[in-house]
């Protein structure tokens, strides 16, 4: 580790102030002079032909200033990935989920709005519907795409060696069966959008994204503005998690209804519509086998996963890839099949959540071990250490672990949690459990097929030469983006991270693909870092041609420039300073001379001071048919051991405390990483125990709202026990990578494994709550 | 028809003209432009929109304006004071409770009725007053801990 | 969420929101703490034409003692103080602790006794309580007024026995004998937050320290269209010597009279199962209490 002046602390987050005194702006909190107000028609039904759509007494309603449906909005088919666009704005000969949007109106005031909404008329012919996903595969099922037989949206089928014959050639192979269920974000900032649409054709959406450049490509592409034309704007972001990973209908709705009236257009979603758009964990059901050899030597894994994707592909086609690839590591195997598909149901379409893809078969697949270890008598911590891969290895399916401390982060949670003296010695009811797991550290290619610069950065010095304004179009969703890209510009200039201003979530300012698959560290943080060095090497060239030294001897720290480690002798430059500075205030003093200075004077002799940086990932990955998912140029892991205790009488369960190791890389900002892994195992414990999006036998959402979803609340979670595991990541700025999402693989089955040391119960389906494990524990206890 | 309220904001009397069916949410939101209160769900199931009126922490989504006419109502905008942030604002900026950002105000106001009735909490105490507030990015570990920082330091400055 | 067009009256007097009722008619709703009706009026679940709050009405929060035999309590006294008043939690336990369950602290602060009992949800939390308590419900109108045991007022999911020109103007509880204790569990899927899959309210009065059940009152919320009480289970303890066994069989002859039903929450079985498991164990919290009563 390299002594470092800004990184690889824990300093307060930029934006901490703004938000605590709640000056920090979201979308929502935006109002313009004129500002339309609008809302969404959706389908109260499942399936449904729409066979007429009135909307004349909506339009005749004062204060309504338009009404569109897809007649107004065009059939251009869009979605996530282009090989699966299968959405148009608004459904045009049918529904296929109750939410599914039909109209969208622009008015006076919310009110009237909603007013207006009622007053369409919408004629439907029902449709029978299918909201199981093993029922929509079956012959017969209600059809959801003319496109796609079967409701089969996607079918992948992967094998990498012999597995079957590997398999054959263990001493033992034990399987396991586990089901998710689909799952909310449940972020606490619904989605909002302001469009304006301006008279020199340029539409700007301010909008709750994690993806402005995403957004602005569909935008563009959907409402057939000149891409140039569009620009994304996000505000501060009260949470993502995934499902804000995509252009909704909500922001092309007001864009158009912007283009439309030529008046600026809002929009923000009821929480029941958060629930409705959805786009979050989907339901996965999993089947794995595991191969081992006496010793507890892993040999192969067969895995099967079926997906209920919704009634749209979303990410979905990433998702089923993700689901298998991510079983790849972090042991070392011979062999691996994966055979995953992923259906059409009449629910609202699924797409990424935290961890995406790779959690509940991450979840089933740890359980697996522990019921291998406990079959061959193998201590389940053991058992993993002896499998474990380490820096440099590279998984079956060609991930390649460049850098990797999963070894350190299991060896440092079983010390840190007492593992050696509780593990099958606590009293019945109480129980211990570990898991391992990771993610990548950024998709190693683009969501469409592209040679764009992932990340771009403009670091610009303003003209006083005091602040380094870095601008890109990254996004802060909470995660802490803008601080770490702060601390990188600064570290990198040498100045201090007071001196760096940072402006992001722009199309304009840069391209930056945005915040998923926890990329922008290690992606933007490349830019970042480039764009730093860059002006540093202007500075830097400068001073030595002003002071006729090489270069080489100058080096910058705390916001001071030193000449061969020393003050040296700067007289020309501060002199020259202080003669251009008559007047002002606060002249420079001090024995060393500030970067300020020379940014000053260099900006006096060159003009302003631009450095830029860019990042793609060198190509990554095999040569077979979705090797690109799951690729990444690095990957971050965690080990979690939980404690739990179950009160044996009713089935409820209380998770005592949880102890987690993650290996980041270096740190960049050490109290962000250990926020996100908290923020990882919140979500993790709240999916395995309470969460799940329910449906009554017409496909409407029963609990649409966050009284009856439930996330942990702050007497449900325990407390957390983060432990920073640092590795230096050779293709991470700084060493730097993921930890946003790899922190939450190993939380569910750490839980379960748990769950299984205190009740000696493997449940095999979530949410494990307290009416699912009684009657577990029930059947058990009646030798069922 | 539209009913005059009078009432104190952030410590500043406040009148205006506001519909019935207008929450306090909204009033403090569209009218007044104090947008540092947010709105999560509108069902008192998140509480985001946490102001304290009269002392007490309430869901300003299930408060209608007009009861809270004659009431004092703090939100998080009028926390500082004279330009200082006050000792819980300070620690959740320290300690690292925040992310997202948006169930801070909510939360730092719960936490601040809790102090002021207990200045003393203990971990189960600071986990109950704030178990009305959702937070989906902490795992509430960075804000229980800033919470029992600001108490230390708030009952710190009594005893000088 | 926009809430519905209203009109808004806020009387301040009794006689004044006596008035108003029996001049509004069934499309007027009494406005408490709004933590219920607000939500279901986004919802439009419910759209009344008039909300006549009750916030100017003086006296309706006050929690008053009544020398020594019992307490009378206002129908706007929030879960909030409920939960923290010395004298509940003290004598009048399973109100205390139920309103000490009510959803989160920012609900309590708003909601109230009498919102909570007139609305009537089956799984709400102080029916129960108040029903083991046996209060007494005083119901007002501009005609005159009636007194009404707790245990007749629930009529159904959303209903009870109360008039539309009628208010619940007070609550009165007399205080338990000696050797009392109380005890309310309630079971949901979190710590707190929550909307009961099942809960449960015990009153267990001993003969002296030590001594013989000489009265038990056990109420079940969630689990009947309205809260129930569990007279056959009260019987059997009644004269018996406290026990585990005797809380257990208490608990299994409680679930004979619920009929639960299967919904997201939970399913019936274990509803029924959880009645059994969580009687006794309420009985059993309820002894401890009860040996542990200081005059």
């Amino acid at each position: 580790m390299g002594d470092y002046k800004v990184i690889n602390t824990g300093a307060p987050r930029i934006d901490a102030l703004s938000k605590a005194t709640g000056q920090a702006k979201y979308a929502d909190d935006f109002k313009m002079p004129g500002m339309l107000y609008a809302a969404i028609l959706q389908s109260p039904l499942a399936h449904a032909r729409i066979s007429h759509i009135d909307t004349s007494k909506a339009k005749k309603l004062p204060g309504v200033k338009a009404v569109v449906t897809a007649k107004e909005a065009g059939l251009i088919k869009y979605g996530v990935s282009p090989a699966r666009y299968d959405e148009t704005l608004f459904a045009y000969e049918k529904v296929r989920y109750v939410g599914d949007e039909i109209a969208a109106v622009a008015a006076s005031d919310l009110a009237t709005a909603h007013e207006a909404l009622s007053l369409i008329k919408v004629d439907y012919e029902e449709l029978p519907a299918v909201f199981d996903m093993f029922d929509a595969m079956k012959d017969g099922a209600p059809q959801l795409h003319d496109e796609f037989p079967g409701n089969l949206n996607a079918e992948v089928h992967q094998e990498f060696g012999d597995t079957e014959a590997a398999l054959e050639s263990c001493d033992l192979v034990v399987n396991h069966t586990f089901l998710n269920k689909r799952q909310d974000a449940a972020f606490i900032e619904p989605h909002s959008c302001l469009a304006v649409y301006d008279t020199s054709g340029q539409l700007t959406l301010y909008t709750s994204t994690q993806v402005p450049h995403y957004v602005m490509r569909t935008v563009a592409m959907t409402l057939q503005i000149p891409v140039g034309n569009v620009r994304v704007v996000k505000p501060y972001v009260g949470g993502g998690f995934g499902p804000k990973c995509e252009a909704t209908p909500l922001e092309m709705s007001c864009g158009l209804l912007s283009k439309i009236t030529g008046k600026p257009v809002k929009m923000t979603y009821s929480r029941e519509q958060v629930f409705l758009h959805s786009r979050a964990r989907h339901q996965f059901y999993a089947e794995m086998s595991l191969g081992v050899m006496k010793d507890g030597t892993m040999v192969a894994v067969k895995n099967k996963a079926v997906l209920d994707g919704g009634a749209y592909t979303s990410f979905g086609i990433a998702t089923v890839y993700y689901s298998g690839s991510l079983i790849g590591g972090p042991y070392k195997l011979k062999a691996m099949k994966y055979d995953g598909y992923r259906a059409y149901t009449n629910k609202p379409a699924c797409g990424a959540q935290r961890g995406h893809g790779g959690v509940a078969h991450r979840a089933c697949f740890e359980q697996l071990i522990d019921m291998t270890a406990e079959k061959i008598g193998m201590d389940p911590v053991d058992m993993r250490l002896k499998n474990i891969m380490t820096a440099g290895d590279i998984t079956v399916n060609e991930l390649d672990m460049s850098s990797l401390g999963m070894k350190e982060c299991i060896e440092t949670i079983r010390n840190g949690s007492d593992w050696n003296n509780k593990k099958g010695k606590l009293p019945k009811g109480k129980g211990i459990g570990m898991a391992c797991g990771f993610f990548v550290s950024g998709a190693g290619y683009p969501i469409y097929r592209s040679d764009t610069y992932h990340s771009t950065v403009v670091i610009k010095l303003s003209e006083d030469g005091g602040v380094a304004n870095v601008f890109t179009g990254s996004a802060e969703i909470g995660q802490g983006s803008d601080t770490a890209m702060a601390m990188i510009a600064a570290e990198t200039l040498g100045i201090t991270l007071e001196q760096v201003r940072v402006y992001s979530g722009d199309t304009d300012y840069s391209v930056d693909l945005g915040a998923y698959s926890s990329r922008q560290t290690l992606m933007t943080g490349h830019a970042t870092k480039e764009a730093a060095e860059e002006i540093k090497s202007r500075i830097a060239g400068f001073l030595a041609e002003e002071l006729g030294i090489p270069a080489s001897s100058i080096t910058f720290g705390d916001g001071i420039v030193k000449f061969d480690g020393a003050p040296g002798n700067f007289e020309k430059i501060r002199s020259g300073y202080i003669k251009e500075h008559r007047g002002w205030t606060d002249p420079p003093s001090g024995e060393y001379l500030t970067f300020r200075e020379a940014a000053r004077m260099a900006f006096l002799k060159a003009g302003t001071i631009v450095g830029t940086g860019k990042y793609k990932p060198h190509r990554l990955g095999g040569s077979y048919k979705g090797a690109a998912v799951g690729t990444s140029p690095a990957y971050g892991c965690s080990a979690q051991i939980v404690e739990v205790s179950v009160d044996l009488e009713t089935g409820e369960i209380t998770v005592d405390n949880m102890t987690d190791a993650h290996d980041c890389g270096l740190a960049i900002n050490k109290m962000s990483v250990e926020g996100q892994m908290q923020g990882s195992l919140s979500m993790g414990l709240g999916e395995c125990l309470f969460e799940e999006v329910k449906f009554d036998s017409r496909g409407r959402i029963l609990n649409p709202s966050l009284g009856e979803y439930k996330i942990p609340t702050a007497l449900d979670m325990p407390n957390v026990r983060s432990i920073i595991v640092e590795s230096n990541e050779p293709n991470g700025p700084y060493g730097a990578k993921e930890v946003g999402e790899g922190a939450i693989m190993p939380t569910i089955p750490a839980i379960l494994n748990a769950i299984y040391d205190a009740t000696g119960v493997r449940i095999n389906e979530l949410p494990v709550t307290s009416e699912r494990l009684f009657m577990a524990l029930k059947k058990k206890a009646e030798g069922v | 028809m539209k009913k005059i309220i009078q009432l104190t904001i952030n410590g500043g009397p406040v009148e205006a003209a506001v519909s019935p069916n207008q929450t306090l949410v909204q009033f403090l939101r569209d009218d007044l432009g104090l947008t540092g209160t947010k709105h999560g769900c509108g069902l008192g199931d998140c509480g985001a929109c946490t102001v304290i009126l009269d002392g007490k922490a309430v869901n300003s989504c299930l408060v209608l304006a007009v009861q809270a006419n004659g009431s004092d109502v703090l939100t998080i905008e009028g926390l500082a004071e004279n330009g200082n942030l006050h000792p819980l604002q300070q620690a959740f900026v320290n300690k690292g409770a925040i992310q997202c950002g948006f169930c801070t105000p909510g939360m730092i106001l719960s936490a601040k009725a809790l102090l002021d009735e207990k200045p003393n909490p203990t971990e189960p105490e600071i986990r109950t007053a704030i178990s009305g507030n959702l937070c989906r990015c902490t795992g509430y570990q960075k804000i229980v801990e800033a919470i029992g920082e600001a108490a230390n330091v708030i009952r710190g400055r009594e005893e000088l | 969420m926009l809430l519905p067009k209203f009109e808004y009256f806020e009387p301040t007097t009794l006689e004044e929101a006596l008035r108003l009722l029996s001049e509004l008619g069934g499309n007027a709703r009494v406005l408490a703490g709004g933590t219920d009706l607000l939500v279901r009026m986004k919802l439009k679940v419910e759209r009344p034409s008039q909300l006549i709050s009750l916030r100017k009405v003086p006296g309706l929060s006050a929690i008053i003692p009544r020398d020594n035999h019992g307490v009378t309590i206002g129908p706007a006294a929030t879960a909030a103080d409920l939960s923290k008043n010395e004298l509940i939690c003290d004598r009048f336990t399973p109100i205390a602790l139920a309103a000490g369950r009510l959803g989160a602290p920012v609900i309590r602060n708003r909601a109230t006794i009498g919102g909570n009992l007139v609305n009537a949800r089956p799984a709400a939390d102080l029916p129960p309580a108040c029903m083991v308590l046996d209060a007494t419900l005083k119901l007002k109108s501009t005609h005159g007024e009636r007194e009404i045991p707790v245990g007749e007022f629930f009529r159904g999911p959303g209903e009870t026995v109360i008039e539309p020109n009628e208010l619940l103007v007070s609550l009165f509880v007399e205080t338990p004998a000696p050797w009392s204790g109380g005890a309310y569990i309630k079971l949901g899927a979190r710590k707190t937050l929550e909307i009961s899959m099942v809960n449960v309210a015990v009153l267990l009065t001993l003969q002296e320290p030590q001594g013989l059940i000489v009265d038990a009152k056990i109420a079940l919320g969630a689990v009947a269209p309205t809260p129930v009480r569990a007279f056959a289970a009260e019987e059997f303890l009644i004269g018996r010597q406290p026990s585990e066994k005797v809380f257990a069989e208490a608990g299994a002859i409680g679930v004979g009279l619920c009929q639960p039903i299967t919904d997201h929450r939970g399913t019936m079985e274990y509803r029924c199962l959880m009645i059994e498991t969580l009687t006794s164990r309420a009985l059993k919290q309820a002894h401890e209490r009860a040996l542990g009563w200081k005059p």
